[in-house]
């Protein structure tokens, strides 16, 4: 959230004795081009972060700079897209090149500017998916990683965030490994699917020898819900409203509990100020759903389906009263809603901060609809969070209706104060000094 | 020299600085024509091989001509870029189930892809003599065609790119020999192609670029390299099978970089 001035002759910071490659050399001249790209859009966005974001911004950005990264308590906006990557670099050196240079692409595209041209001779650097001068369109693009980047290529096993594992098969997942794990994710958000696409193909064509898309899929939200966030629940593609029950965003302290890790404690310094993201591909059985009566989809969830309230009361935000209904009479010991969050006081430990799109991607030869839920929570803790909840929830009767396909764990890293640092140089420093 | 990823920073300085000098374009007419000498050698080669595995066929050699399958096309593989100019000609001799409605059924799967299909998915030779027949026919045809061809110089240079697109969509993933997983063959025919053109424009590429031309002759080593391990006694290729998870994807990166970088030689060179 500091000064978003752009610093045209900005350089990565590097020890001094370590002697810049030419690669190196090169993304300074890429930094200063990129600053300059910025002072263009810095004609239209605020100057300084004082200015509230979305409000003054007529160009839609997002701050890119903070203690966080974006994408994670901020409104999720109508598109999203997540991406898994394969890193490709071969050496820690690589891999920090290939974080800054995600960090500079990320920085141009949430803040917006003029694209890059070229010769007519050579192909565009830019797709042209957004024109000459790209609206940032509310775009974040939030950068994780896998277990996987802490095998033994990188060396960096020794500063692993102390939960970061694989995701393993729940007993109701049917998991394709087409669609599971990554080095790397890439959380794209935006007001629509083509400002994500313009993003992921910039992203592709500036890392061609670093990285490799493993999978993708993109998701949708409700646009009403998107226009009046945080008033209007979006519904999920069972038709109920999914997200009454998340912690508030706007309350830090809150945030700071259930989304962030904190400094000290068991988790590796670097950590802090970064959260676990867990990605599910739910694939929901929508035609099997449909057939469903109304009164046994509603004990399912726990909640009315037109209002969203819970079995046991009259409004959607209605807090339920589980000691008052301890043999489950109004509202299912099993239901979906008792189980995720039971709201002991032992449980609140297990809240967890959902952000997930609806997602649809064709159809399968018995002519079914291939849709569902693009599961994506954060959490400071996974184990205690999505995990635990994931436990809870195993035979919950919804299980009939959706079947876990693919998705993985991730630690979304912590943000960067300003253009001096890069994403993920807390990772790599700690690594070089591990 | 291991090749070094250059930053995004670089390729925005490259295309924002001065536009490249066109090539004269009598600096290009020996590379054209040794390229055409290329190609005419490699499609004369094609012809003499064709000839050699479809005999196998007709004659039921099963082992025989399994065995001369994947060196067999390689002479294709090479100079796909000029004999794909024959859209006809390209689907009847190397299109594969996929690019057909009723895939393997479909009549006009046609070419070395269905012979491969019935050698080394059915393990006959039964319906197999009028495939080979038009196999022959058609390579002899594409003989003729490219020997009467005049190359343009956007048509070979482009073609380097073209070699490489065509590993990075589909030989890289062992789609394209699925029956008989001589994918490799291919992929070294596929990089040989392209080398060989990046090759002929060698000395005007180091003059319109030298950090360009030297990185792709970097990334052309490291795929070398990598495919060298799957070299068998005799000459051939290892299946696509035995190729591990991690060359696989030592492989993506420089092929990836190559399909970005050939992409730039038109450019690169001044050809409008």
């Amino acid at each position: 959230m500091t000064s978003r001035c752009p610093f045209p002759h900005h350089l990565f910071s590097r020890k001094p004795e370590e002697p810049a490659s030419p690669s190196r050399r090169a993304l300074f001249k890429g930094a200063a081009l990129v600053g300059g790209a910025a002072v263009i859009g810095g004609l239209a966005a605020p100057a300084h972060a004082e200015a509230p974001p979305s409000a003054a911004s007529p160009v839609s950005a997002v701050p890119f700079y903070g203690v966080h990264q974006a994408g994670i308590v901020n409104p999720a906006p109508a598109a999203g897209m997540m991406i898994s990557f394969n890193v490709l670099a071969p050496t820690r050196t690589e891999l920090s090149q290939l974080f800054q240079i995600l960090t500079e692409r990320f920085a141009f595209l949430t803040q917006g500017g003029k694209v890059e041209t070229a010769n007519d001779a050579f192909p565009p650097p830019d797709s042209g998916l957004l024109g000459p001068v790209i609206a940032p369109g509310r775009l974040t693009a939030t950068l994780a990683v896998g277990a996987s980047l802490f095998d033994d290529r990188f060396g960096l096993g020794p500063v692993k965030p102390a939960s970061l594992q694989p995701m393993t098969a729940f007993p109701n997942d049917r998991l394709d490994a087409d669609w599971c794990h990554g080095d790397l994710l890439v959380q794209l958000c935006s007001d629509s699917a083509e400002i994500n696409l313009h993003a992921l193909r910039d992203i592709i064509k500036h890392t061609p020898s670093l990285l490799m898309v493993r999978w993708k899929q993109d998701g949708f939200l409700p646009q009403s819900a998107v226009e009046a966030a945080g008033k209007l629940t979006p519904r999920n593609l069972l038709g109920f409203k999914d997200g009454t029950g998340n912690p508030k965003t706007a309350d830090a302290a809150l945030m700071d509990e259930v989304v962030w890790v904190k400094r000290g404690g068991s988790e590796p310094a670097w950590t802090a100020g970064g959260s676990y993201q867990v990605v599910r591909i739910i694939r929901n059985l929508v035609e099997q759903w449909d057939r469903t009566p109304l009164i046994e989809q509603e004990r399912i969830f726990g909640r009315n389906k037109l209002t969203g309230a819970p079995l046991d009361g009259a409004n959607e935000h209605d807090i339920p009263n589980y000691s008052a209904d301890p043999k489950g009479k109004q509202l299912p010991l099993n239901a979906h809603i008792r189980l995720a969050n039971p709201r002991t006081p032992e449980t609140q430990a297990n809240l967890i901060l959902r952000r997930p799109y609806n997602y649809s991607r064709g159809a399968n030869k018995a002519g079914q609809l291939d849709m569902g839920l693009l599961f994506n929570c954060f959490q400071a803790d996974l184990e205690a969070g999505f995990i635990t909840v994931q436990k809870r929830l195993n035979g919950e009767p919804l299980e009939e209706y959706v079947k876990p396909t693919g998705g993985g764990y991730f630690f979304a890293l912590p943000g960067i104060p300003d253009r001096n640092r890069y994403l993920g140089q807390s990772l790599i420093e700690a690594a070089a000094a591990a | 020299m291991k090749p070094i990823a250059l930053s995004a920073g670089l390729a925005v300085a490259l295309f924002a600085g001065a536009a490249s000098a066109a090539t004269n374009p009598l600096d290009l007419v020996g590379p054209i024509s040794d390229y055409k000498i290329y190609v005419g050698q490699q499609v004369d080669q094609l012809v003499a091989h064709t000839q050699q595995f479809t005999d196998a066929v007709k004659a039921g050699d099963i082992a025989k001509a399994k065995a001369l399958y994947g060196p067999t096309r390689v002479f294709y593989e090479s100079v796909e870029p000029l004999a794909e100019l024959f859209s006809d000609l390209d689907g009847a001799v190397d299109s594969r189930a996929d690019d057909h409605e009723q895939k393997e059924k479909d009549p006009g799967f046609t070419g070395f892809h269905r012979l491969e299909y019935i050698l080394f998915s059915q393990g006959t030779t039964a319906d197999a003599a009028s495939f080979a027949d038009k196999l022959n026919t058609d390579v002899k045809d594409l003989q003729g065609r490219i020997a009467g061809l005049s190359v343009e110089p956007k048509v070979m240079i482009g073609g380097a790119a073209g070699l490489i697109e065509e590993v990075a969509s589909s030989k890289i993933t062992g789609e394209e020999d699925r029956y008989s997983h001589t994918d490799l063959y291919d992929f070294q025919a596929n990089v040989d192609g392209a080398e060989k053109i990046v090759d002929l424009l060698d000395p005007l590429l180091q003059k319109a670029d030298p950090a360009l031309t030297g990185k792709i002759a970097g990334n052309f080593k490291t795929v070398d390299a990598i495919l060298a391990k799957y070299r068998t006694t005799d000459g051939g290729f290892e299946t696509y099978d035995k190729l591990t998870e991690a060359d696989r994807l030592a492989l993506q990166g420089p092929v990836t970089e190559l399909a970005e970088d050939l992409g730039k030689l038109t450019g690169t060179l001044g050809i409008e």
